[in-house]
């Protein structure tokens, strides 16, 4: 089409076929008039062919990929041989010492005639040198003040209002628990309540969750301990029964109780100790102690039942004479017993304090029968020894010291603390530590001459014998309104922790401080000295 | 040989009861060089529990003064804790342990 408008730049001249070429096409563009035949021509195109774009065509590859193939194999492992091993530690033999006809005399004697006056020199120089006068050397990091470590309580049981009547720490020293019921309630209660345990070692230990909850049909007055088993803890209830319980297994915790029998006690249980059986020493046994006089040894049988395998009945029949009870209990014939306490020095021997006020020396090994009016399964015996001067108020609490075979410390309801010898009625001393009542007292496992009580004004007071025997060193407010602190514990282990429960529902962790955890040079020369006053 | 020995003896009794006599001596105790008690005045089960550890105590310092100077020698140890001092004369036989209290 372009060509025909400019047809002589497209053909050169001289070119006879493209004038007429040209020519009829000028003919034909003019229009209608034109002379020459009328007829179609189809011009050839003329295509100019782009010098600079090449043809674009569609290039097309074919590729594929497939995953190989999953090679599997089976192959089994099984033991088939086993060996069984046993391993046990021996005791180990002590080296003996050589006889004496075996050591080398004469050379012997020749060492010691050299070193004899160089050793006496020296004897000598150490008791008259003023060297090391108030040198005194800190192992361990000095805490100055008493402070607070846990404050731990469950809200349940708070929100009952039940106070915490006992704490126990374990044999490992870091779990706590607490029970929880009432100490004032005068009648039977179908109150349920709760037994807690916290582990304090546990990181994220949460204050209001206790790792674990024992939930009880009764209220629990008193809880120990397994000696050697970390997770078991007998506890004492209301109703006179006496359960044990497994911390470890939450779903289904109850491993013994004593169920209500002729032989269990008719009144609430005022404290459990754990005791070794005679025989098997490593095995233990429950002892319990009941306001309805009666002291009951139980063992736990394979299914679930507490055995009654030894038992002591308190009379007043069969009270020892030796000094003039100024009031002598009235009515009923039998003594309730609310505090025992065993000595650390003779396994057989302990202390039980009396709703009458008078501590009584007994001993497990008693042969005299009781005079019992309700007939029991096991003979029960007398253990009553010996009586001592009573307080003015029922005994809440005794304690045996742990440093000294003879001295005991007896807490009552007249606010006193007498520290009694075993070797006398009168108390060697007596101090007014409140003017309510006094619920617990405990000798530090540490320090020979501290001791610490729970007072019912709410604090936790802690005396130290060395430095004042009339007023406490240290006096713990626990509570902000004065209800009554009712329990308190130290641990063995950590000795520097004392856990106190009160009527709120709290269980504090008080760490001591550094006085009160580190034994000073002559304590147990000045508790022997305290002991020594004894009346002739 | 019998009399000799039996003097011998004598006189070695005698040396321990004046040391044992010395102003607020608690222990005396004579151990040989392997940590065998010889003779003591406490019983047998302490003793050997004192003779084993404070055995190698010794030849730790015996060591250690030798290792800082070979040509020196320990003469005497002496360890003083919160509740009592404890003294110990070598030699090449025999170690004499003393436990005083010295605090008044």
């Amino acid at each position: 089409m372009a060509t025909r408008a400019q047809p002589r730049q497209l053909y050169p001249a001289g070119s006879a076929g493209a004038e007429a070429l040209a020519t009829g096409g000028a003919a034909s563009a003019e229009g209608p008039g034109r002379s020459g035949p009328l007829q179609d021509e189809t011009l050839g195109v003329a295509s100019v062919p782009s010098q600079w774009r090449g043809v674009q065509g569609i290039r097309r590859e074919t590729k594929s990929c497939q995953t190989a193939s999953i090679a599997t194999a089976e192959a089994a492992a099984q033991t088939w041989k086993h060996v069984d091993a046993e391993v046990q530690t021996e005791a180990p033999v002590p080296v003996g010492v050589l006889p004496a006809s075996q050591y080398d005399g004469p050379r012997l004697a020749a060492f010691l005639r050299r070193v004899e006056a160089m050793v006496i020199r020296e004897l000598n120089k150490n008791w008259q040198s003023h060297a090391f006068d108030g040198f005194e050397v800190n192992w361990t990091e000095q805490q100055p003040t008493v402070t607070c470590l846990h404050t731990l309580g469950y809200p349940p049981a708070q929100g009952q209002g039940l106070h915490v009547t006992s704490v126990s720490w374990n044999t490992t020293g870091s779990v706590v628990a607490c029970a929880y019921g009432r100490l004032d309630d005068g009648d039977w209660s179908t109150l349920k309540s709760f037994v807690c345990a916290w582990n304090l070692d546990r990181r994220g230990l949460n204050p209001q969750q206790p790792s674990a909850v024992v939930e009880v049909p009764s209220a629990v007055m008193c809880l120990a301990f397994h000696p050697t088993q970390p997770s078991h803890v007998a506890g004492g209830l209301y109703s006179g029964e006496v359960l044990v319980w497994d911390m470890s297994h939450p779903e289904d915790p109850l491993l013994w109780r004593t169920g209500l029998t002729d032989d269990t006690h008719t009144d609430p249980v005022y404290q459990v100790v754990w005791l070794p059986e005679p025989r098997h020493s490593h095995r233990f046994q429950v002892l319990s102690a009941a306001t309805d006089g009666k002291v009951l040894l139980w063992q736990g049988l394979g299914a679930g039942q507490l055995q009654l395998t030894d038992g002591f009945a308190l009379v007043v029949q069969q009270l020892p004479r030796n000094t003039k009870l100024r009031k002598p209990p009235r009515g009923e014939t039998e003594v309730g017993a609310t505090a025992v306490a065993f000595s650390s020095f003779d396994p057989s021997l302990f202390v039980l304090g009396t709703e009458g006020g008078f501590p009584l020396k007994c001993s497990l090994a008693a042969e005299e029968a009781a005079l019992t009016r309700r007939p029991s399964s096991v003979p029960l015996r007398a253990p009553a020894q010996l009586i001592f001067s009573p307080h003015g108020g029922p005994i809440y609490s005794v304690s045996c010291s742990p440093f000294h075979r003879n001295l005991f410390l007896s807490a009552g309801t007249d606010g006193h603390i007498h520290l009694y010898s075993m070797l006398q009625a009168q108390p060697l001393a007596s101090l007014q530590l409140s003017h309510k009542y006094l619920f617990a007292v405990r000798w530090s496992p540490v320090r020979p001459l501290v001791f610490a009580a729970a007072s019912g004004e709410g604090d936790v007071q802690l005396f130290d014998l060395q430095k004042s025997s009339q007023k406490p060193t240290v006096s713990i407010k626990q509570t902000q309104n004065e209800s009554p602190v009712y329990c308190l514990e130290f641990n063995h282990q950590q000795t520097q922790l004392l856990a106190a429960g009160d009527a709120e529902g709290t269980v504090k962790v008080w760490q001591l401080s550094t006085e009160f955890t580190e034994q000073g040079p002559r304590e147990t020369e000045d508790l022997e000295q305290l002991a020594a006053e004894v009346a002739t | 040989m019998e009399l000799l020995d039996r003097l011998e003896m004598a006189e070695v009794e005698e040396t321990l009861k004046r040391l044992q006599s010395q102003k607020r001596v608690q222990v005396i105790m004579v151990v040989n060089t392997e940590g065998i008690p010889i003779k003591s005045t406490m019983d047998n089960p302490t003793t050997t529990q004192y003779a084993n550890l404070m055995h190698n105590f010794i030849l730790k310092a015996w060591s250690t003064v030798r290792e800082i100077d070979p040509q020196n020698d320990l003469t005497f140890l002496q360890i003083r804790s919160k509740k009592n001092e404890i003294m110990i004369a070598p030699d090449k036989n025999y170690f004499l342990i003393v436990i005083q209290d010295p605090t008044e």
